[in-house]
Formats: C-alpha cells, sequence, structure tokens
C-alpha cells in the first residue's frame, strides 16, 4: 500500500475508487433497502395467498363434515323416539361417505331404558369394512371422554384434540391412526342434554393436504390444535406428541412463546422466529371453527434467497469494478503523467550541472504540456543566467584581484617597515594600518627632514575605492607640501585647498598633522576634525586640539595650528575612529574611556607593543563582527 | 372403537378386560404400576434395566395397565403382585377388606393441586365446573368436602382437555404431569390460580409400593428384596437423572405413550423433588406416622373410610 500510495498514479487512483466506492456503497444501500422491502411485501403477498388457497382447501373439507353433522342432526331428532335407528344412521353416513373413519351418536347414560346406561351407535371405516355396534359398557364409558363431553359442556358444537383412532386388539396401539372428531350436543326439546354426535376423520389427509404447500423450496407447513398440538409437522418427534410450547418449558423463547399464542388466539398475521439458528418467517391462519391454526414456515435464506444472490452478484461485479477502475486509471495517469517524470529526469541532469542536456518535445497543450514548456523556457533562462554569472563572477574576481593589487598599492604608499629610522636611538615609532575592506580611506605618514619628524593621520569619509583614492591623493599632498618645511597649519590649508577645488564628490578628509622636532622636543601641530590624540602620560589623557574642520570641505578655508613647546618623552597615540568607535555583534562601541583605561593598564614600554596590545582589545572586542571601519594607530616618543 | 386421548388416558386405566395369563411356571413377580409408563415410575425402570432386581435374586416383570385392566384390578386378579398406590387410595383399598403393605413409600410431599383457567383462587369458585379423574378422586372430594367448596365436578378421562378447550372452570392436577401438560398447553399459571395441597394443610404422602398382606406373608423374602432393589432403583435415578430419563424414555416409546422427553424430564425433576422429607430433606422412603394420622383423619372425617388404618396396619 505504501508503495501504492507513494505514486500519484497510484494515490489519484485510489481517490478516484474511494470515492467510487462511497457512492456504490450509497447507492447499493438505498437500493438495497427498497428492495428488500419489496421482496418482503411480496413474500407476504405470496405466502398469504398460499396459506389462504390452503385454508379453503381444507375448509371445503372441514365444512363438507360439518355439514354432514348438521343433516344427521336433523335426522336424529326426528328419529329420536327410535334407538335402533341411530345404528342405521350411524351405519349410513359412514358408508356414503368414504372420507369419515367413523360416526358415533352416544346418549346420555339410561338415555333409553330399554338400553340401559350405555348406548353408543358407533360405526367405524377400517378401510376393509364398515362395522357398526354399541360401543358403551363398564370398560368404555364413553360420557366421560372429551369429545363426548367438551359440547356438552360447551354447548356448541367442536373439534376436539386429535386422539389414536385403534381396532380392538391387543397391539392396537401399533395400527393407530390420528383421528380427529367433530362433536355436535344433541338437546331435547325440554333442554336436557340428550347426547353427542361424533364424526371422525383422519388426519392423514389434512397432513397430505397441507404439506403439499410449497411456498419456497425449504419451505414446510404445520397446524397446531387449540391445545397448541402439533398436527402437522415435518418432525415426526414433534408430531401429536409435542406442543409448539413444549421446548419452552425448559427453554423459553419469546419469539415462539409469542407465535405460540398469537396462532392459539386465532389471529391471522406473520411473525419472524428463530429455528436452529435461522430466520424464519411464519405466516398463519385459522382454520374455520376448529379452533386449529396454519401455519407456512419459510426460512429468510428461501425468501431472500434470490434477492441475496442478485446482491452477492452486484457486490461482486461492483468489487470487480473497483479494482479494474483502479488498475485502469492508474495506468492511464502514469501514462499522462509519463512526460513528468522525463521531465523529472532531465531536471536531475540539468541540476547535475548539465545545462546543455536536451529537453524532451511534446506537443501536448494541456497543463503538462504548459509545464514542459515552462521547464524549456527555465532551462533557457538558467543557461543564460548561468553564462552571465560566469561572466559576473569573473568580472568580480578581476576586480578583487584589482583591489587586491590596489590593497597592496595602498599598504605601499604608507611606511610600513619597523624601526623605521633604525640609525637614530631618539625616536621610537609604530604603525599600523587595517582597512576594513579591501581598501580603505585611512592613512599615516612620517618621515624625518632636518632633525624634525613629519607625521601625519587621516581618515577620509566613506570606505572603498573611493575613500582610497581619495587618501592617496591626500597623502601625496602631504608628503609634497611637508618636505616643503611649511607649518602644519600651512600644510592643512594648502591641502584643503588642492582637494576642494576638484572635490565634486563632497568627500572629506579629518587630518592630524604634526612636527616634532626630535631635539627640543617642541610639537607642532594641526588637526583638522580628526580624532585627538592621547598622550601616554601616567594618566592618558587626550591633547587639547582646536576644532578646525576637516579637509576638503571648502576651499580658502584657513586652519589654526598649535604648539607644545616640549613633550618630553612623553609618548602621543595617534588613531582614526576605527579604534575608539569598532563595534561588536551587538553595535557596542569599544568607546574613548575604555581606549584610556585600556591605556592605564599597562605601563608604556615601547611603540611596537602599545599597538599590538590595542589590535588585540580591539579584535577581542569586535569577536566575530565585521570590522565596522578602518583601523590606524600610530605611536611615537622620543628616547632621552 | 377405543379411543385415546393423547393428553391423558385415566378414564381407560381404570376400565377392565382380561388380559393374557401370565406364566406363572417361573412365579416372578409381576410390579404393574397404576399408570402407564412415564417418569413417575422411573426408580422402577432404574432398578430393573441397571440389574438390581437381579442383583436381589427376585425376577420382576413389569407391566403397565391397559384399557383392559387398571392395577389394582390385577391385584384383585392375583395377576399382578405388586403396585403403586397413593396412600389415601391405600387407606380405602384396606377400609373396602384388601390388607395391604407398604413396601416402600416413594412420596413424601403431596402432588396435588386445583388450577383455575382464571386469576383466581381455584377453591374459591362457587359453581364452578371442576374437571377431575375418574379414578382416584378421594383425596381430591376429600380435600374439596373438607375446604367446603362448592363446585360442580366434572369426571373426565382427560381434565387437561377440558381445561385447555374451556369446557371447565378448573382442574385437580398433579404438580409433576397435568401441570407441565397445562403449560405446554400455553397457559401461564399465576400462583394465586394455584392450590396446592402440600402448601394448604394438606400435605400427605402418595405413592408407595403396595402388596397384599397375604402375598407378602407368603413371599416375605422375595417382596424384602424387591423393595431394597426399588429404592436403590430410586437412589440411583435421583443420582444420575439423564440415565434415568434415558431408561424411562425406552419404557415410554416401547409402551406407544404420547408424551415426549421435555415432559418426562419435568416429571422426574418434580418427582424426586417429591421424594425429600420436607422436615429432614433427606429421601427417607418410610410412611410419616403424622401424615398417616393425617389422612387417616380426613378420610374418616369425609366418610371415605370406615374405620382408622393405622401406620401399623400398613407397615410390614
Amino acid at each position: 500500500m505504501r508503495n501504492l500510495t507513494r505514486s500519484l498514479s497510484g494515490r489519484l487512483s485510489l481517490w478516484i475508487v474511494l470515492f467510487a466506492v462511497a457512492i456504490f456503497i450509497a447507492t447499493l444501500g438505498y437500493m438495497y433497502f427498497v428492495l428488500q422491502k419489496a421482496v418482503r411485501r411480496e413474500a407476504v403477498n405470496g405466502a398469504t395467498r398460499e396459506l389462504e388457497n390452503t385454508v379453503l382447501r381444507v375448509n371445503v373439507i372441514l365444512e363438507d363434515v360439518e355439514l354432514l353433522a348438521d343433516n344427521l342432526e336433523a335426522r336424529i331428532y326426528k328419529d329420536l323416539d327410535n334407538p335402533d335407528k341411530m345404528m342405521e344412521y350411524s351405519r349410513d353416513i359412514v358408508v356414503n361417505n368414504s372420507f369419515l373413519n367413523g360416526c358415533s351418536i352416544s346418549f346420555e347414560p339410561y338415555f333409553y331404558p330399554s338400553k340401559g346406561k350405555y348406548y353408543s351407535c358407533y360405526s367405524n371405516n377400517n378401510g376393509r369394512t364398515v362395522y357398526t355396534q354399541q360401543e358403551g359398557n363398564e370398560q368404555y364409558q364413553y360420557f366421560y371422554l372429551d369429545w363426548y363431553l367438551l359440547p356438552k359442556l360447551l354447548h356448541q358444537p367442536c373439534w376436539t384434540e386429535p386422539y389414536t383412532d385403534q381396532e380392538e386388539s391387543d397391539d392396537a396401539t401399533m395400527d393407530a391412526t390420528m383421528s380427529v372428531s367433530y362433536c355436535k350436543p344433541l338437546i331435547g326439546n325440554d333442554g336436557s342434554y340428550v347426547g353427542t354426535l361424533s364424526l371422525d376423520i383422519s388426519l392423514e389427509w389434512l397432513s397430505e393436504t397441507i404439506s403439499a404447500v410449497k411456498a419456497y423450496p425449504n419451505s414446510y407447513s404445520i397446524v397446531v390444535s387449540r391445545g397448541g398440538t402439533y398436527l402437522v409437522h415435518p418432525d415426526n418427534h414433534k408430531l401429536f406428541y409435542q406442543t409448539i410450547f413444549t421446548s419452552q418449558l425448559i427453554n423459553p423463547d419469546p419469539e415462539l412463546w409469542n407465535l405460540g399464542q398469537a396462532m392459539l388466539a386465532w389471529d391471522d398475521g406473520m411473525q419472524v422466529i428463530k429455528v436452529n439458528g435461522q430466520s424464519n418467517f411464519v405466516f398463519y391462519k385459522p382454520l374455520m371453527t376448529t379452533g386449529w391454526s396454519v401455519g407456512i414456515v419459510c426460512p429468510e435464506s428461501d425468501i431472500f434467497g434470490g434477492f441475496h444472490r442478485l446482491q452477492n452478484v452486484v457486490i461482486a461485479i461492483v468489487i470487480l469494478g473497483l479494482l479494474l477502475m483502479f488498475v485502469v486509471f492508474s495506468r492511464i495517469i502514469w501514462q499522462q503523467l509519463d512526460p513528468l517524470r522525463t521531465l523529472a529526469i532531465q531536471a536531475r541532469i540539468i541540476a547535475s550541472g548539465d545545462f546543455t542536456a536536451k529537453l524532451a518535445d511534446t506537443r501536448r497543450t494541456d497543463e503538462i504540456g504548459v509545464l514542459s514548456q515552462s521547464f524549456n523556457y527555465m532551462q533557457e533562462s538558467l543557461v543564460n543566467y548561468i553564462q552571465e554569472l560566469t561572466s559576473t563572477t569573473a568580472k568580480k574576481e578581476r576586480i578583487e584581484g584589482e583591489l587586491q593589487i590596489a590593497r597592496n598599492i595602498q599598504m605601499s604608499l604608507v611606511p610600513n617597515v619597523f624601526p623605521p629610522f633604525p640609525d637614530r636611538k631618539d625616536i621610537d615609532l609604530y604603525a599600523f594600518m587595517s582597512p576594513a575592506k579591501e581598501v580603505g580611506g585611512d592613512l599615516y605618514e612620517y618621515f624625518i627632514q632636518d632633525d624634525k619628524l613629519h607625521f601625519c593621520i587621516g581618515d577620509v569619509s566613506g570606505k572603498g575605492v573611493p575613500a582610497s583614492l581619495f587618501m592617496a591623493i591626500t597623502l601625496s599632498q602631504f608628503r609634497t607640501l611637508s618636505h616643503q618645511g611649511l607649518p602644519p597649519s600651512e600644510v592643512a590649508r594648502q591641502i584643503n585647498d588642492v582637494i576642494s577645488e576638484k572635490n565634486d564628490q563632497l568627500m572629506f578628509v579629518t587630518l592630524f598633522i604634526g612636527q616634532l622636532d626630535l631635539k627640543t622636543g617642541r610639537l607642532e601641530f594641526c588637526n583638522c576634525g580628526h580624532n585627538p590624540p592621547i598622550l601616554l602620560k601616567e594618566k592618558p589623557e587626550f591633547m587639547e586640539c582646536l576644532p578646525n574642520t576637516p579637509i576638503g570641505v571648502c576651499a580658502g578655508w584657513a586652519f589654526e595650528g598649535q604648539v607644545l613647546e616640549n613633550i618630553g618623552s612623553t609618548p602621543i597615540l595617534l588613531y582614526t575612529d576605527g579604534l575608539n568607535e569598532a563595534e561588536n555583534s551587538r553595535h557596542e562601541e569599544l568607546g574613548n574611556d575604555r581606549v584610556l583605561a585600556i591605556l592605564g593598564q599597562e605601563p608604556y614600554t615601547d611603540a611596537g607593543a602599545l599597538v599590538q596590545r590595542l589590535r588585540k582589545a580591539v579584535a577581542a572586542h569586535v569577536g566575530t563582527a565585521e570590522p565596522s571601519d578602518d583601523l590606524t594607530l600610530l605611536c611615537l616618543s622620543l628616547r632621552r | 372403537m377405543k379411543r385415546q386421548p393423547l393428553l391423558l388416558c385415566a378414564f381407560a386405566l381404570l376400565l377392565c378386560a382380561s388380559l393374557p395369563a401370565q406364566n406363572r411356571k417361573a412365579a416372578p413377580l409381576v410390579f404393574t404400576p397404576q399408570w402407564t409408563a412415564q417418569a413417575q415410575f422411573a426408580g422402577y425402570y432404574v432398578a430393573k434395566e441397571k440389574g438390581f432386581y437381579d442383583e436381589e435374586g427376585v425376577d420382576v416383570v413389569i407391566t403397565h395397565p391397559n384399557v383392559t385392566q387398571s392395577a389394582i384390578d390385577r391385584i384383585r386378579a392375583d395377576r399382578s403382585h405388586a403396585t403403586t398406590l397413593q396412600l389415601v387410595q391405600a387407606m380405602k383399598i384396606m377400609d373396602e377388606g384388601i390388607p395391604l403393605v407398604n413396601l416402600l413409600q416413594t412420596s413424601m410431599n403431596s402432588a396435588f393441586e386445583f388450577i383455575s383457567r382464571r386469576e383466581v383462587n381455584p377453591v374459591g369458585q362457587k359453581g364452578a365446573k371442576v374437571a377431575v379423574w375418574t379414578g382416584f378422586t378421594d383425596m381430591v372430594k376429600a380435600v374439596a368436602q373438607d375446604l367446603n367448596m362448592d363446585c360442580q365436578w366434572i369426571p373426565a378421562a382427560s381434565s387437561v382437555a377440558l381445561f385447555v378447550a374451556g369446557a371447565v372452570d378448573a382442574s385437580a392436577a398433579m404438580t409433576y404431569n397435568e401441570h407441565y401438560q397445562i403449560r405446554q398447553a400455553g397457559f401461564i399459571l399465576e400462583e394465586t390460580a394455584i392450590f396446592r395441597f402440600g402448601e394448604n394443610g394438606y400435605n400427605i404422602q402418595e405413592d408407595g409400593l403396595y402388596v397384599t398382606r397375604d402375598y407378602y406373608n407368603k413371599h416375605k423374602d422375595q417382596a424384602d428384596k424387591f423393595a431394597r432393589a426399588s429404592r436403590r432403583g430410586w437412589e440411583y435415578a435421583a443420582t444420575h437423572p439423564e440415565e434415568a430419563l434415558d431408561i424411562v424414555m425406552a419404557y415410554v416409546d416401547r409402551n406407544h405413550i404420547a408424551t415426549n422427553r421435555i415432559l418426562q424430564q419435568l416429571m422426574l425433576k418434580e418427582i424426586l423433588k417429591l421424594q425429600l422429607d420436607p422436615d429432614s430433606g433427606v429421601r427417607a422412603f418410610t410412611l410419616r406416622p403424622d401424615m398417616v394420622q393425617q389422612a387417616c383423619d380426613l378420610l374418616l372425617r369425609c366418610g371415605i373410610i370406615r374405620k382408622p388404618v393405622t401406620l401399623t396396619d400398613l407397615s410390614r
């Protein structure tokens, strides 16, 4: 199943089939409900018709018996004074009606004084002959028997419960046949009871007539008497010896109990009962005046057999159809999605770097066709893009190469050999410059001319190439003007004039220019908007500087210089804002206070050590953050 | 014609005709219970079939009464030697001049009852038609007389048939027989519709095993063995009811009795229950002096016997 649902075709087919299943279930369920009701209705109608026909057939015979009894009764009353006539009547009716087993015209004890206590005129047809006799005697006191007593007590004709009708012999029970009697009371003119007229018939014909009813292949008929005794039943063990309630004496069965009560109550209807675990429909109807009830027991499997077979066939067809549908849909969807799979393979090839791979040509105009065309377009675009990217990358690499050269050039523009004046013991100087990008806008310079140390440090606005070019110009100007022996303020003024003249980009540079007389310790300087240097006294402090504007802002601007008459051996630290404004990843600056604190932590030994210490402090503060600005440090001191 | 109703054939049992003579050469003990083959006599069938009689060395032949001759008639005619009788039947027969010996008393309780078709006390229905058997009605009528019942007796061969058809208002019944036959016909018997003798001051023992005093005096050893083996048969039936039922059904089938296994199963269960002494709860198999006295008093009071019959008169 996982493999099945892994593919799109499998999933789509499964969804379609599941949807179809839902529709089929709803449709078949409704059909099942409606058809079952129809089949049930038809079964009820059919069985009821069959039952009515059976009852009619049985009633014809029973009515014949009752009609004969009525006729005979009239003749008995007519000749009631002639007891011997009764023998004749008894015999005639049996002889003339072969379906009668016997006829008894029995009288109350001593009704005919001449006949004594017993007078029962009985004729019997044993199948071979008809014999007639007076059967009452001390051993056979007929007036205690139910066939005699029932009409007497009920004051109306009635049918007896079944009994064995046997010939007089010791093994009589072996030849016994089951019979029932229709009994009529004989009432005298004074209302006194005269006797009972009884006509006997065998139950065999009843069993034959009713058993012949076959509403369904496995259906069978039953007849129960007024006392619930089975008069007709396919199971011989139950016939005559058991009632419909017998089994319930030890195993109560509410369904069977209700059926029995309904049949005994002479109801007309249908009930469903379980027989051996199988549902059976029992249709029942009373039998005329007998007090009996006829039932047809139809197994549900028979009634709904055809319907269930049809249902099973339909379900089988539906299942096969759904399976077929699944297979066909899977195949069709698989085929329809074939270009997609090809596309996927080609996409993988392209993704692996083969941008020239040829895409399958599809003429389809559907979504897959559009996707294929889009993919084609994407491939072309990708090829173009890659080509552009290649070109751009080459350009970038070239620029980067040039930038690296520019960096090397820029770094070579500033003095970077230390110690810078190996032949002079009176000056200790160390400088360091690190652009934030390939090239930067910081600068520094120093040289000795006429025992004077000329130096400067500056910071061009902005970064990168423009700043580096601006730095180179500034540096070049400084060198040229300083070598002319001009004082720092004049140097600053002239640089400013030169730069400001063609400064279309409105850039500027902060610059600190100094001249240190190595012999006297006199420092003349001009600070053009640059960070004030730090005097590394016992407690480091910023130099007092005049607030000149940076260079390049406006031509013709005058810069005011300053003088410290003798700095002695106090080291001076010059720096750009890459030091005090160095930012960490949280954009926290190192700050002037902390710079001063770092400087005051350890006593000054030499310029190189100090610069390296500051570099480490800055690196520790910045951490993994990108350098926010160029960093330049220059430290100098006179050795005495 | 002899029309034998299926539900009951009491009438036929009390009417007699001749029976082929038994072979007297073997001198067996012929035992004829008072009714057709049914679970009421299960212990005797079990004793016979399990060989308990043979083990005692007594040759017992079991015959049943039929439409031609009742059990007591066979005793009178010396064609049977032993039978079962209710205690009051035995007393009445003794009062009529035939001394009997009670070999074994199986019943310890009364099984008589009146059942009403309506949910009312059957004893209290004035003028009600009450179906009774055509024989052994002494106990029923004695109790009715003692209770001043105002009813019309309808003697019938099949009281159940009349009851079911609605021809009578009530019927006399045995708790082990007609009671279940009526229920088998679909009747729900409410307690209010049943008057049980045993629960209303007339708990008098019924079935016992009897021989004539004359026979007992002549065949004392054989009779004692017969009684001993019969008791063993009943005790076996009580502990093996299913096997006993199988034996009963074999007798039922052999005698073509219109009954069924379920009725016989219920009958056996009830019969075995009735054999428990109401005080001790054990199968005593003896006549209780108090019940003998009560039966005697009742029969005397109702004029059914003329002189007392004592436990001594009945005992071996």
